[in-house]
């Protein structure tokens, strides 16, 4: 994006009734392009909110971190440059270069450093914070040429990596990665020296529109996707299965294959972070499962859940990979090598991320990777994360078991020996349950998302509570599956979000929270704000079931009217308290 | 010339929008009541991004005006 681009971007009107983000910009400069480039990103990013970027004062980078903690911001964008640490670092103060000086530099960016630390980690508990380390080459002040790196600028160097991998560690804080603003702007061209003395703004256009660019990435945290849909043949190893065998399929240096292993191991890091990889092939299945056994495969053959291979169209097995994981289109992403199945599968599923792989190109299927890497990125891997295919492929077994059992459906309940745990804690940090809250799409009580900055607020008020649900049987833990977020008031409970992970359906686990809520609460009457939502079908239907009347909105649902219509619970309950 | 016109009437209109469109090529500093030196640095920026140009730091009191940023271009830059 260009400076004029930007501007008119900033000219669109917005309407009123959109939900403002107010994001507050840190840094040491004059924030001037860097303003209207960032203002106009996220503007593009976030369509639906109107954008506010407020500056702080010139010269005080960490002063204005300080200030932002009572300015009522949904997210902080903090920007550091060498100034900020030390103003000899900049050009614009002339405070010495001398060689004795460079030991008091140092000591005087491990000050700034740990200053910045202590304001960072408190705007992090009260928002997200995204932070930009120094970006601009540093001056030309010590004694070795410039090909040759001094230790003082290297211990100024680490001083800073060392901060920002301390500081990354806290939940809300997001680092941009200096190697893909590497990418978008090399070094050579950022510092703007003539803007900097004339206007104390440091930076080339095209650096701070790329700087813009990460930075309103990172404000915008999309949510991950959830699954990935791999073909073989050609993608996820090198020759077609059917005509060359199970030994003359390859992935190695060798036979010049040797990216497609990379791809495999690429899968094999998204499954352990607990992205679902399926596979979708035409081939013949027996000999799918025996080149799947190959010992030299560099994904588990456990982790590939489901196994699609049969020889009808792709998106026939794409529809039914994706009502086993029992998840959104939208949430999935297709890879195959024929730009033809890439069509079918887009056609049937336009919501859905298709992408080619590039089998004979290697710099291609890097840059694949890194585009997934993208599609499918987040801050911290879960507990559910870990137990989720487990989970997926318990729920198979529960549904099997289900229709083979001639016993009622509360026989088979009550022999899954399940056990339910509230937990009324409100933790603001708590990235799994805010995460659930924004992600959860059938069974979620009105399809509102929360922003981090909104979710913070809420939880901060002292009216409001936090359930979350923890659930366990003997196929296997589901992990934390159920959030309620709500307000108590004097005889009823107020539910504003409800959200329930697929995983957890036909399990009386929603029955349950209903009636720990009258119990825990002792509420006669609880109010859902219930909206129906194009996806929330789920929801409905047990609230039709329980609610005894036509769904309204808001719902109220009286205690007494529950229980009269509460079918037989069996779980064994534990609850949480708050600390 | 009708090029160098309307991209530099492109830049104006980003910086001050609410200007008319005849009233651009009479803008300057005195009668454009935006034009501080917040806007003044943001439409030189646009104008150099949009022309190519480098403008030197002893030629930015100068160009206070559309004619005189009119002018700068043609001589700096040959756009017709």
């Amino acid at each position: 994006m260009n400076l004029i681009e930007a501007l008119e971007v900033l000219k669109e009107p917005v309407s009123p009734d959109r939900p403002a983000i107010r994001v507050g910009l840190a840094c040491g400069f004059t924030p001037l392009h860097l303003e209207t480039f960032l203002a106009a990103q996220l503007r593009q990013r976030m369509p639906g909110h109107g954008i506010e970027v407020v500056p702080g004062l010139f010269g005080d980078l960490a002063g204005n971190i300080e200030r932002f903690h009572a300015a009522q911001c949904d997210v902080l964008a903090a920007v550091v440059e060498w100034q900020d640490l030390d103003p000899r670092l900049g050009t614009r103060s002339l405070g010495g270069w001398r060689t004795e000086d460079l030991p008091d530099i140092e000591r005087s960016v491990e000050l700034s450093v740990s200053r910045l630390e202590r304001a960072l980690r408190t705007s992090s508990s009260l928002f997200p914070v995204c932070v930009c380390l120094p970006t601009l080459p540093l001056p030309p002040l010590f004694t070795t040429s410039t090909r040759q790196a001094s230790t003082h600028e290297l211990q100024l160097r680490n001083f800073v990596t060392a901060f920002a991998a301390r500081i990354a560690k806290e939940p809300l804080v997001r680092v941009l990665n200096p190697q893909q603003l590497d990418e978008l702007s090399g070094m050579a061209k950022r510092f703007n020296l003539q803007s900097e003395l004339t206007a104390g703004f440091p930076y080339q256009l095209a650096h701070a529109s790329a700087i813009a660019e990460l930075l309103a990435a990172l404000i915008q945290n999309p949510a991950p996707r959830k699954g990935l849909i791999t073909d073989l043949d050609d993608t996820l190893w090198s020759g077609l299965l059917g005509e060359v065998g199970v030994e003359g399929i390859s992935w190695d240096l060798d036979r010049h294959s040797h990216m497609h292993g990379v791809y495999q191991q690429f899968l094999g890091s998204l499954a352990s972070a607990g992205v679902l990889v399926g596979v979708a092939s035409k081939n013949d299945p027996a000999q799918v499962e025996q080149a799947l056994g190959r010992k030299d495969l560099n994904v588990a053959k456990e982790k590939l859940f489901p196994v699609e291979a049969h020889w009808s169209a792709k998106s026939e097995s794409v529809s039914r990979i994706l009502e086993t994981w029992n998840i959104g289109a939208d949430a999935v992403v297709f890879v195959d090598d024929t730009p033809m199945e890439v069509a079918e599968v887009k056609a049937a599923f336009p919501e859905m991320e298709c992408l080619a792989f590039p089998r004979s190109d290697p710099g291609a299927i890097w840059n694949l990777l890194k585009q997934l890497r993208d599609l499918f990125g987040k801050s911290a891997i879960s507990p559910e994360d870990r137990i989720r295919l487990e989970s997926i492929r318990a729920v198979g077994a529960l549904r099997e078991a289900v229709s083979h059992d001639r016993g009622t459906v509360d026989d088979f309940l009550r022999s899954a020996n399940a056990e339910i745990e509230f937990n009324f804690a409100k933790q603001p940090r708590d990235s799994r349950a805010f995460e659930l809250v924004n992600k959860t799409n059938q069974f979620n009580l009105n399809g509102k998302r929360l922003t981090e900055a909104a979710w913070q607020d809420t939880l901060s008020n002292p009216s409001s509570f936090l359930l979350t649900v923890n659930y366990e049987d003997k196929y296997g833990p589901l992990g934390r599956i159920a959030v309620l977020l709500g307000r108590i008031e004097e005889k009823s409970v107020s539910v504003d979000s409800w959200v329930m992970s697929c995983r957890a359906f036909s399990r009386r686990i929603e029955h349950q929270c209903l009636k720990q809520l009258c119990e825990r609460f002792a509420a006669a009457e609880i109010v859902l704000d219930y909206q129906a939502t194009p996806r929330n079908g789920p929801l409905q239907e047990f609230l039709a079931a329980v609610a005894g009347g036509p769904l309204t909105a808001p719902l109220r649902i009286s205690r007494n009217d529950f229980l009269g219509k509460c079918p037989a619970l069996h779980h064994r309950v534990k609850e949480l308290v708050n600390a | 010339m009708h090029d160098l016109d309307s991209r530099l009437n492109r830049c104006f209109n980003s910086v001050f929008p609410d200007l008319e469109a005849e009233q651009v090529p009479t803008a300057s500093v005195e009668s454009v009541r935006g034009w501080d030196s917040l806007a003044a640095v943001t439409l030189l920026a646009v104008v150099q991004e949009e022309f190519g140009l480098e403008i030197g730091l002893t030629d930015l009191s100068g160009l206070v005006s559309y004619q005189a940023i009119h002018n700068y271009i043609r001589r700096h830059n040959g756009v017709s």
